[in-house]
């Protein structure tokens, strides 16, 4: 294609609009105009220092839904999506069935994994839930790092995508007896004599209820109710087994050992030890007996702050950055009174009011893993896997390695000025490694509604090349957002 | 309720989805001058991520309840390198003490606030915004920098070095933040045409995150063309032990140190650095966790304060340290600890006058079960540095103010 025909074309400047933060000047929106190509978007409803919304039109509401349910999408992808009504294209997303993770070389290497997991979110056709396991692996978090050399981070990825999207008293109760949970907040350290708080005190405070929702005491007794969690090894027919010992061999050997019985079907798992457990009566959130961890959990759901907590959680990433308590309020209830049935949670945010407002086009702020894997979708380069478990790091995630328990921060935590470096020089480095490229324009189309900013059309318009076009695409503002 | 993510929201407008708030409005507002910004007292701000456990870091020796309640992860008295009849470091920390021996380290016991928080989160943002009432919204370091240190949004002037996030400390409206992970990497890569690109790309970003992404590449492009000779005019004069395999620490301090001299050293105006290390949330394997992260931060202090005083800046330089809580006197039953409330902390550097102040806390009159009472106000800390160390007002920081601390030496 040569570079006459891709211009961005000046002629569509539509709301310009004085004042707002940055003074008198005001914005201009470009879009692009091509032959046989009807205009997408809305010429109207811009708000002063803000896009034109696309939002009205079926094919910008499927757009923007699918950069926030899924990693991003193709053309074609999102012709489909546009084609069918809102409600359905709605309900077709989140009952998605997941497509198992494929098979990973090294089974006790976090990277492995994670460099599998960075490929499947790239070419899955099952987008949904793997948007949905990494959501879980942001809230419900374990880090790699006390349990190196074990499969454990695998065991966790295949559980979040294969109960992720049920219900959430199956997920709470599963991540309980998660053996990379247990390991990581110190649950195997946890007895009857002295009970370790550390989970105890996360799982209310930022898995379920809240800080302010419990009290020390709740951390203590809790603590006590869930004592003498352990990992065993099973195998296939739920024997249980003797744990390969790292000690003693090395660690190719070891590696060998632990995925060949994980071929013959054995697997870690989180049991009670009925000698470690405290068994004693408690008093736990108001409620006294002689509670175990099953019923400790139960007592966490059964409180009024669980469901909005969650809500709240799903809504600041996939609806609203700073979510009103009536729409937190409005979407728990119906999460609550399915019983906490994911899908339910989800297809109320994604059909509420809120996630449709003009002031929700592009308000969400993509994190590192989904810019990075929608570069992959765009570009349809799932072979830059190993680069995103790379270059996480110098935009603040590297998955299965979160700063701390509260998992990685949201919006417009993920800015700084070392960070969104990182991210240009992500889109550079992909741009300089490929070959060929898709059309840059049909791109701007698809993956930016051909709604961008004077600044990006002028960079995209000053390109010489189609890499460079892509940088300019890749590196966007409009596309950091969703 | 309060949680983490109001926390991180509070920058948008209550109603709807409002704009959110950049640190500095204008990208040029920076452009003009630096000259009333001095590196002439630099305070270095060193975070130990997930709460320090105080009582194995300054060990009360001499307290008979110290080794009854640490039956297994207890340091003897015959292994602490003593500060005074009392207290001693952590045998892992020949080096800071032998900068205590020379004077230069300030102990400040018994560092809290009233009504301890248990939580990281609550301690942090506590911590960071100066505020048990957790009402403030802006950092305090961010507010020192915005309304004192630099009203001009100089970009060098506040540096959080070794991460890719800005820390809570340094958020205020009015501040700017250089965030640079590495020198190496503070670039735009991929060649001239992409040096270009990448700044225009950012210009006049449209929507509510627009002026807060585009202050963020304005602030890249200004750092990256003042460290751009750096290379040529430092030179580390010691070594620094990378260490960064030290378990569940998630920052090399070593690199971050070293980093923080080379900005010292070369970029005449800055004025506060922040780093952090992480992994002392030691609930289980404590012996061999903290004993392992403490003798890193030894290393990586003492490398930083020797390159510093090599290069002839000793006069100008203070590190602090903090965590966002200490750790419960009794041991759990995984050789570890929980999460605690008061803590000694550490100020480094030859300005200060060194000693051990406050009082170590009892082990035995605790708080909220088994807790230490707090004996210093963390804010008393703050308030020396801000004004002693800083020559700045206290007041308008931390909107009241507390007794002061005698460890800034008085020329």
């Amino acid at each position: 294609m040569g570079s006459a025909h891709i211009k961005l074309s000046r002629r569509q400047v539509l709301g310009i609009a004085a004042g707002g933060v940055v003074g008198a000047v005001g914005f201009r929106y470009l879009t692009l105009q091509l032959p046989g190509v009807s205009q997408k978007v809305a010429s109207a409803g811009g708000a002063a220092g803000a896009w034109a919304s696309p939002l009205t039109t079926s094919a910008g509401r499927a757009a923007h839904l699918l950069r926030r349910a899924t990693f991003g999408y193709t053309a074609a992808e999102w012709d489909s999506a546009a084609s069918m009504s809102y409600p359905d294209l709605v309900d077709m997303i989140v009952n998605q069935a997941a497509q198992p993770l494929p098979t990973v070389a090294d089974p006790t290497s976090y990277q492995a994994v994670v460099r599998a997991w960075y490929e499947h979110m790239a070419t899955t056709p099952a987008q949904f839930p793997e948007r949905m396991t990494l959501f879980w692996h942001g809230l419900l978090t374990s880090d790699y790092r006390k349990a190196a050399r074990l499969p454990f981070v695998l065991q966790q990825n295949v559980l979040y995508r294969s109960i992720g999207r049920t219900d959430f008293r199956s997920l709470i109760n599963a991540v309980t007896f998660d053996p990379l949970m247990i390991r990581y907040l110190d649950l195997e350290e946890s007895t009857a004599a002295a009970p370790n708080e550390n989970y105890s005190r996360e799982l209310m405070e930022l898995f379920t209820l809240g800080v302010g929702n419990y009290s020390e005491s709740d951390v203590r007794e809790g603590a006590r109710a869930l004592s003498g969690i352990r990992t065993i090894l099973v195998d296939a027919n739920g024997q249980r087994m003797q744990v390969p010992k790292l000690k003693g061999s090395t660690p190719a050997a070891y590696a060998q050992a632990v995925g060949q019985l994980l071929a013959q079907g054995a697997s870690f798992k989180g049991v009670l030890a009925p000698q470690q457990h405290d068994a004693g009566v408690k008093t736990f959130l108001g409620r006294t007996g002689n509670i175990d961890p099953a019923q400790a959990l139960d007592i966490i759901l059964a409180q009024p702050a669980c469901a909005p907590h969650i809500a709240r959680n799903a809504l600041v990433q996939f609806c609203t950055p700073d979510p009103p308590a009536s729409l937190v309020t409005s979407v728990a209830t119906a999460f609550r009174s399915s019983n906490y049935d994911i899908k339910t949670l989800m297809r109320t945010i994604f059909t509420s009011e809120a996630f449709s407002a003009p002031d929700a086009y592009r308000s969400l702020v993509r994190g590192p893993a989904e810019y990075m894997v929608a570069t992959m979708r765009a570009l349809n380069r799932p072979n830059l896997a190993a680069r995103c478990v790379q270059a996480g790091a110098a935009m603040d995630q590297i998955l299965y390695d979160m700063p701390t328990v509260a998992g990685w921060p949201a919006n417009q935590g993920w800015v700084s000025s070392g960070a969104w470096l990182a991210r240009l020089n992500f889109a550079a480095n992909v741009v300089a490694s490929a070959h060929t490229f898709p059309d840059p324009v049909a791109a701007v189309h698809a993956q930016l509604d051909g709604v961008v900013g004077t600044d990006t059309a002028a960079v995209f318009n000053a390109s010489q090349s189609d890499g460079d076009r892509w940088y300019a695409l890749l590196g966007s503002p409009e596309f950091q957002l969703k | 309720m309060i949680t983490r993510r109001d926390f991180m929201v509070s920058g948008i407008t209550a109603t709807g989805v409002g704009i959110i708030v950049p640190p500095v409005f204008a990208k040029s507002v920076f452009a003009a001058t630096v000259e009333d910004v001095h590196n002439d007292k630099v305070l270095v701000i060193l975070q130990l991520g997930g709460g320090n456990d105080g009582l194995n870091t300054v060990i009360p020796f001499a307290d008979p309840a110290y080794l009854q309640a640490r039956p297994t992860i207890g340091i003897t008295a015959d292994k602490v390198l003593p500060l005074n009849a009392s207290v001693g470091l952590n045998p892992v920390m020949p080096g800071l003490k032998k900068l205590f021996d020379a004077g230069e380290v300030a102990v400040v016991q018994g560092v809290g606030y009233p009504k301890p928080v248990y939580s990281h989160f609550e301690g942090l943002y506590i911590w960071e915004h100066a505020d048990p009432s957790m009402q403030q919204t802006e950092g305090w370091l961010g507010k020192l920098l915005a309304s004192q240190l630099d009203g001009q949004g100089h970009p060098l002037t506040g540096c959080a070095l070794g991460q890719a996030s800005t820390p809570a400390e340094l958020v205020a409206q009015n501040a700017t933040v250089s965030v640079i992970d590495s020198i190496p990497t503070y670039q735009v890569q991929g060649g001239a045409g992409r040096q270009v690109a990448a700044p225009a790309l950012y210009k006049q970003t449209p929507g509510i995150y627009g002026a807060l992404f585009d202050q963020a590449l304005s602030t890249a492009e200004y750092g990256i063309a003042a460290l751009g000779d750096s290379q040529h005019r430092y030179t580390p004069s010691v070594s620094y032990t990378a260490q960064s395999t030290v378990y569940g620490s998630k920052n090399s301090l070593a690199t971050s140190l070293q980093l923080t001299a080379e900005m010292i050293i070369t970029q005449p105006s800055v004025k506060i650095c922040h780093v952090v290390l992480g992994g002392f949330d030691t609930h289980q394997d404590e012996d061999t966790r903290q004993n392992a992260l403490l003798a890193y931060v030894d290393s990586a202090v003492s490398a930083f304060m020797q390159d510093i005083a090599n290069h002839g800046m000793a006069d100008r330089v203070v590190l602090m340290t903090w965590s966002e809580f200490g750790r419960r006197v009794a041991e759990n039953g995984g050789k570890g600890t929980d999460h605690g409330a008061a803590a000694p902390i550490f100020v480094v550097g030859k300005p200060v006058k060194g000693g051990v102040f406050g009082e170590q806390p009892s082990l035995t009159r605790t708080v909220d079960a088994g807790n230490l009472q707090y004996n210093v106000d963390f804010r008393s800390v703050y308030q020396t540095l801000i004004r002693d160390w800083l020559n700045a007002d206290p007041a308008s920081v931390l909107g009241a103010s507390f007794p002061e601390l005698p460890i800034i030496q008085t020329l």
